[in-house]
């Protein structure tokens, strides 16, 4: 009986080392399948003699060079659209949180006519394909004289995003209690104080993340930028990649791989940097009510 | 005007003041967009009625829900398909792979979850556009050598419609499953582990377990994410006109509703009906959220909210 018992232990012991055996190669196999793309772009990327059309790839560059890379900045425009993707992501970041703050506390904090029924028509709005709206937004920024205008793509962008900006953050402020703000009323602050002083620091959690979401949406939008950006000292990172796949026969597919990461590199370090926070910015806010 | 009067002038026009940059954004960006569309579509507006363009009534719609030919209704059967293909698979997936991250076997898990993670925040059309020139591309795609290497010739995979939807359908599982794998483990994580005690004690096997035990407790909190995936599968747009159609059509002939719409306005220029076509399509969406809220809400009076 004893004798029994010790075999089944060390039976079960040894299924397990088996098991975690098993399960630490699924995992590694899982993610370098998973990585295979962006191991080839990085390989390639750095590789001097492309030897693509040969059939003896491997991971690792056999002769390593930033070449491609220096091609980017020297005969591309690579810091240009750097900048201008830059450009647009900030300021479209700014614009949205100083027009959503406001109104999302006004949706939160105070009671007025039509406050339900606007709250509810956005969300019915936001189902609305942003693709589809690119004629119609073309037709208006064209009267507007505003096609080929960073101002016309930060003001899209920002639009686009205000539903989502609105309903993220009011969700999060009506988590924050509103004793601290009527103490604050009654020793005569201001409203404009009590949401800069009082409410924002409250609410940063929620503010980060509508800053991040936002921050990526315009990183990551490619439809509008290339449709509206037609001279290319306006050029985004989305139209400049686009240039660079055009031509993919005529060989710039490891300029275009090494244009892919230097894209997507500033917002894996984002991600990453906020990735703990994303859930409870998120979950908080918004789609919850 | 009394002070006390000019006071709740102030207080009652505070709220629009505050809110009003924003819904006026919103307005320009998203209602006037919906508006005009609405109003296009009544018309037949096209390449050569451009600016003399004329009402023509329903036309548009009927053309589109009644006439087979117009290829609506095929690129509807082909979304719906494409919906459910993806859906199934991606949940199939998410699951078993949470459920093995989450195993009590495993080692360094948040690593690899970490690791999983990075498709996730790479730019959606970085990822298509990489895919697209080193996995499948006929020259240098990656799956194309592979094949050679095997001695197996193959076609242009983007050339045909059946491979361009599994490689469409290969890339959108490569894009999404990060945020199921982190929603259901997050789910996961959740369940009370008194439930496996007493399971086992009864004697239950794995499977068991799976379907009575973890499957009905993770099903309300991921349904909300499910839902929300759900309809973006559905108005799925870049994968498929980055893969197939863009710079030039690449032979495969796979479109969903919101690449057909487009295709309408900005290949042939057909305003009037693409306006028709999203009209269809918005309205489709409304009704399903509709639906769906409405089937939330029930399930969930006897919970929190």
């Amino acid at each position: 009986m004893e004798k029994n018992k010790k075999r089944t232990l060390k039976h079960k012991k040894r299924v397990g080392f088996a098991k975690k055996i098993c399960l630490q190669v699924f995992f590694i196999a899982l993610c370098i399948v998973t990585l295979i793309p962006i191991f080839y772009a990085l390989s390639v990327s750095f590789n001097a003699n492309n030897s693509l059309i040969s059939s003896n790839f491997s991971f690792f560059p056999e002769e390593f060079t930033f070449d491609n890379y220096v091609r980017l900045f020297t005969e591309n425009d690579m810091l240009l659209w750097f900048g201008n993707s830059l450009l647009l992501a900030v300021s479209t970041v700014v614009l949205a949180l100083s027009v959503s703050i406001p109104a999302a506390y006004a949706f939160s904090r105070m009671r007025f006519k039509g406050r339900k029924t606007l709250l509810k028509i956005l969300i019915i709005l936001n189902a609305f394909p942003t693709t589809l709206s690119l004629f119609a937004i073309w037709a208006l920024m064209r009267n507007m004289g505003l096609v080929n205008s960073k101002i016309g793509l930060i003001l899209i962008y920002t639009g686009t995003m205000a539903i989502f900006g609105l309903w993220n953050l009011k969700g999060y402020f009506d988590t924050v209690p509103y004793e601290i703000e009527e103490a604050a009323m009654i020793d005569g602050a201001s409203n404009r104080k009590i949401i800069t002083s009082i409410v924002m620091p409250l609410a940063k959690p929620a503010i980060m993340v509508t800053a991040v979401m936002v921050l990526i949406y315009v990183w990551n939008e490619y439809i509008y930028s290339v449709t509206f950006m037609t001279g290319s000292d306006n050029y985004t990172l989305a139209a400049g990649l686009y240039g660079l796949q055009a031509n993919e026969t005529s060989g710039s597919w490891p300029l275009f791989a090494a244009a892919s990461l230097i894209t997507s590199l500033p917002i894996l370090i984002i991600f990453l940097l906020v990735q703990k926070h994303m859930v409870s910015g998120l979950s908080a806010g918004g789609v919850k009510k | 005007m009394s002070e006390l009067a000019r006071r709740k002038l102030k207080k009652n026009a505070r709220p629009y003041l505050y809110s009003g940059l924003s819904l006026l954004l919103i307005f320009l960006i998203v209602v006037f967009p919906i508006i005009y569309t609405l109003y296009i579509s009544f018309t037949n507006m096209n390449l050569y009625h451009w600016y003399d363009f004329t009402f023509i009534g329903f036309q548009n719609y009927l053309t589109a829900l009644f006439s087979f030919d117009s290829g609506f209704l095929t690129s509807l059967g082909i979304t719906i398909l494409w919906t459910l293909v993806n859906m199934v698979i991606q949940l199939v997936i998410a699951y078993c792979i949470a459920l093995l991250l989450n195993s009590k076997f495993l080692k360094f898990g948040k690593f690899y979850k970490t690791l999983l993670m990075i498709p996730w925040a790479i730019p959606g059309y970085v990822s298509i556009l990489l895919w697209k020139t080193g996995m499948f591309n006929y020259q240098f795609g990656l799956i194309t050598k592979w094949f050679n290497d095997l001695g197996i010739v193959i076609d242009d995979l983007l050339s045909n419609s059946v491979s361009a939807f599994i490689c469409c359908t290969v890339v959108n599982l490569w894009l999404a499953l990060p945020y199921m794998i982190m929603i259901i483990d997050g789910a996961l994580q959740a369940i009370d582990r008194s439930f496996y005690e007493s399971a086992e004690i009864e004697g239950c096997g794995r499977l068991r377990k799976n379907i009575s035990i973890t499957i009905p407790l993770i099903k309300p909190i991921i349904g909300p994410a499910v839902l929300i995936t759900t309809f973006t599968t559905f108005k799925q747009f870049d994968i498929i006109y980055l893969l197939t159609k863009q710079p030039v059509n690449t032979g495969a002939n796979i479109s969903t509703i919101i690449t057909y719409a487009y295709e309408n306005a900005f290949i042939t220029s057909n305003y009037g009906y693409s306006s028709a076509v999203s009209i269809i399509i918005f309205i489709l969406l409304v009704i399903f959220s509709a639906l769906t809220n409405q089937n939330v809400k029930r399930k969930n009076s006897y919970g929190e909210e």
